[in-house]
């Protein structure tokens, strides 16, 4: 198993944050819009994404944010669930209305799912619930920022390996990979964000399509499976721990 | 006009309206016991002076008045009444002043109004009588006071006017102390609850001990605070507990800054001394996050994310989780689907409470143990068992472990919040579903649901 060791996982997410922070479109720096009332979490998070390569701009409450959200020059916007001035879901609501498509981050304290349903479908893309880990925020910013085209494409691939949609098969080069249809799913949502870092939440919620934390750490052990089958013995490694938070697929160097 | 307190209460105006219809039957039922009384009478006197007059007029005709007199000699209650006419109507015998006008002959009884006249005087009274023509033309007519009739209804309308009047009285007085009464307890009812409100859950309603309605509502009552009395009771050790829980992992959190703060020697020492600080938070924040969602499933009135869940399915996709997990941890899961019912509830909610039992069994199982997870229709009833060859759990814990923080002396060394079965039954008691943890040898546990037909 392929373990990213602390200072590793500095070099490489930052090293991977840093080509995540251009919008590949107009090559450009991303820019976070950040709307969060409490100073010390918005300094905190503020100094997280800088150091990442990301432009941030922030406003204390739901008029100002407002104001610099109808702008329109962020790539992305965060927004506290609770503001003063205007709640955070309302601004969402009232950028949506004037037609602002701009994706949503939702941070709340709030961790109720009629909540959570709430902001979704008030027009916010994502929901994280605090107390959240940083990477988490970092990861799901850059889950937002670039989407998977869902693309018609037959067959996938990440360096040597090819995931065929049609035939339900997969290989890594001359090798045939016999995956079980949960592990299918699996490498093909991470085949479609290949260089992402992707939680075990995100994961949970997305691979599984369940919303609540197990107890213990399944999606470890899945992942653990599926690694085995993908990783052989005198390979480079493609599937990459990043301790305590998630994993990412990348081609070998 | 403000009515006294007792006479604005229900019972008194119930009282009074009783009264009411008392009183009409009471005059109904007088009314026709008269009306029966006076044609009984009426027809008893017409038969009299009928065979009277027949008895007078037979026989010889010289001595119809003699006859006359005999019978109205006999009369101490001066009720009887006769005379004799010649045929230009001038009295013969008798003590009636005249013909009496109107009168018909040969037609039998009938009432007529005449005026007496005997040794004590002249008086005008209404009477039922015969008349007959003789056969030498005089007219011969007996008759009979009425008098006795109206008497006897003045009598009664004497009767009933007392005896309603009594009833009267005795009814206000009833009415009265029956209002007073209950006004009482329930300013005593109304009392208390003012002083349970204020936060004095001990206080009771006070009951009598004769049963009455009251007593049962009263009953009915203190049965739900002693009930609402416990449940702020678990609170509060819910309370504590949460307090106990958090303080643990954030004292080890603290010492473990402070310590390397101090004695950290390297910029690695620093920064597995933050690791470990994160971990001992991250499990603080877990804890908190479990029972927000306890609470909020306790909480919550939500059905809109009901539907038919299969639950068969939803079984293997529980079993499909958690079996490579089983696999690394050498243990057996099987899942034994034989019944493929419906039932109405939550999919999210009830996949997590499997799960959550299931990741329990993992969590007690040595390697090489055995899990199964059943799908068992017994009666009208399914059941979802989850049961494994793990250590178990005493007959007085199986209550026990239910609640919240509750660990066994089995889950002492073993990572976890003591929540994860509070989450259980959570779920299932916000399906109206029953959870149980049945003897076995291993753990068992049931949820129990109503399946919708197919």
């Amino acid at each position: 198993m392929f373990v990213l060791e602390p200072s590793i996982i500095g070099a490489y997410v930052s090293d991977a944050s840093v080509e995540q922070a251009f919008d590949p479109m107009s090559a450009r720096v991303a820019r976070v819009l950040l709307i969060e009332d409490d100073p010390e979490t918005a300094s905190e998070i503020r100094a997280e994404l800088l150091e990442r390569g990301y432009v941030v701009d922030w406003a204390a409450d739901g008029i100002d944010g407002l104001a610099k959200a109808r702008a329109g020059k962020a790539d992305i916007l965060i927004i506290d669930r609770m503001l003063p001035g205007i709640d955070g879901l309302a601004v969402i609501d009232t950028l949506r209305k004037e037609q602002v498509r701009t994706p949503v981050l939702v941070l709340s304290a709030l961790g109720a799912v009629d909540d959570r349903v709430r902001g979704l479908q008030m027009g916010s893309d994502d929901y994280l619930t605090k107390p959240f880990a940083l990477l988490e925020l970092i990861a799901r910013i850059q889950a937002l920022l670039r989407r998977p085209v869902e693309n018609q494409q037959i067959v996938l691939r990440v360096g040597p390996l090819e995931l065929d949609l049609l035939t339900r098969t997969a290989k890594r080069g001359e090798r045939a990979i016999d995956l079980l249809p949960r592990e299918f799913r699996l490498l093909e949502y991470m085949m479609r964000r290949q260089d992402q870092l992707l939680t075990r939440a995100m994961l949970f919620e997305e691979v599984w399509n369940y919303k609540f934390v197990p107890q213990s750490n399944l999606v470890d052990v899945h992942m653990g499976r599926l690694r085995r089958k993908i990783d052989g013995p005198n390979e480079p490694p493609m599937i990459y721990s990043v301790r305590g938070e998630g994993f990412v697929l990348r081609a070998p160097a | 006009m403000r009515l006294p307190e007792f006479a604005r209460t229900t019972t008194f105006r119930s009282t009074l309206a009783i009264f009411g219809a008392f009183t009409v039957c009471t005059l109904l039922i007088f009314g026709i016991v008269l009306w029966q009384t006076s044609a009984y009478l009426t027809s008893n006197i017409d038969r009299l002076v009928d065979d009277v007059a027949k008895t007078v007029a037979a026989g010889d005709p010289l001595h119809t008045a003699q006859r006359l007199e005999d019978h109205l000699r006999s009369d101490p209650r001066r009720v009887k009444l006769g005379g004799l006419f010649d045929s230009a109507g001038n009295r013969l015998v008798g003590n009636i002043e005249s013909l009496p006008a109107g009168i018909m002959v040969d037609a039998g009884a009938q009432k007529v109004t005449l005026t007496r006249v005997d040794d004590v005087g002249r008086k005008t009274q209404t009477a039922r009588a015969v008349a007959e023509r003789l056969a030498n033309g005089e007219t011969l007519i007996i008759g009979r006071n009425l008098d006795e009739v109206p008497e006897i209804f003045e009598i009664t309308q004497r009767v009933v006017v007392l005896g309603l009047l009594a009833a009267l009285c005795l009814g206000l007085t009833g009415g009265a102390w029956l209002s007073i009464r209950s006004q009482r307890r329930i300013e005593e009812v109304n009392r208390k609850i003012q002083r349970i409100v204020a936060g004095e859950l001990r206080q009771r309603l006070p009951t009598t001990g004769n049963n009455d309605s009251f007593d049962r509502l009263a009953a009915l009552v203190n049965g739900m605070l002693d009930d609402i009395e416990t449940l702020i009771q678990n609170l509060a050790t819910v309370g504590d507990d949460i307090a106990h829980d958090l303080r643990t992992p954030l004292t080890r959190v603290r010492i473990g800054l402070e310590r390397s703060r101090n004695n950290a020697q390297s910029l690695v020492d620093l920064q597995s001394a933050v690791d470990h600080a994160i971990a001992g938070i991250d499990h603080a924040i877990s804890i908190v996050t479990a029972l927000l969602r306890i609470r909020e499933i306790e909480q919550t009135r939500r059905l809109v994310g009901f539907d038919n869940v299969k639950i068969a399915e939803l079984l293997r996709e529980v079993g499909d989780l958690y079996e490579p997990f089983t696999e690394e941890k050498r243990v057996a899961l099987t899942v034994k689907t034989d019944s493929e019912i419906m039932v109405r509830g939550d999919r999210d909610l009830l996949f997590e409470a499997v799960a959550n039992l299931v990741d329990n069994a993992v969590k007690f199982t040595p390697e090489g143990g055995q899990i199964e997870l059943t799908l068992a229709r017994e009666g009208s009833s399914g059941i979802v068992r989850v049961s494994d060859t793990g250590p178990g759990v005493s007959e007085s814990e199986r209550e026990l472990v239910v609640r919240r923080f509750y660990r066994s002396d089995r889950s002492r060394g073993t990572k976890g919040l003591g929540l994860g079965l509070s989450l259980v039954a959570a779920i299932v008691k916000f399906h109206g579903f029953r959870f149980s943890i049945v003897p076995g040898p291993g753990f068992v546990a049931e949820i129990a649901f109503q399946p919708t037909s197919p």
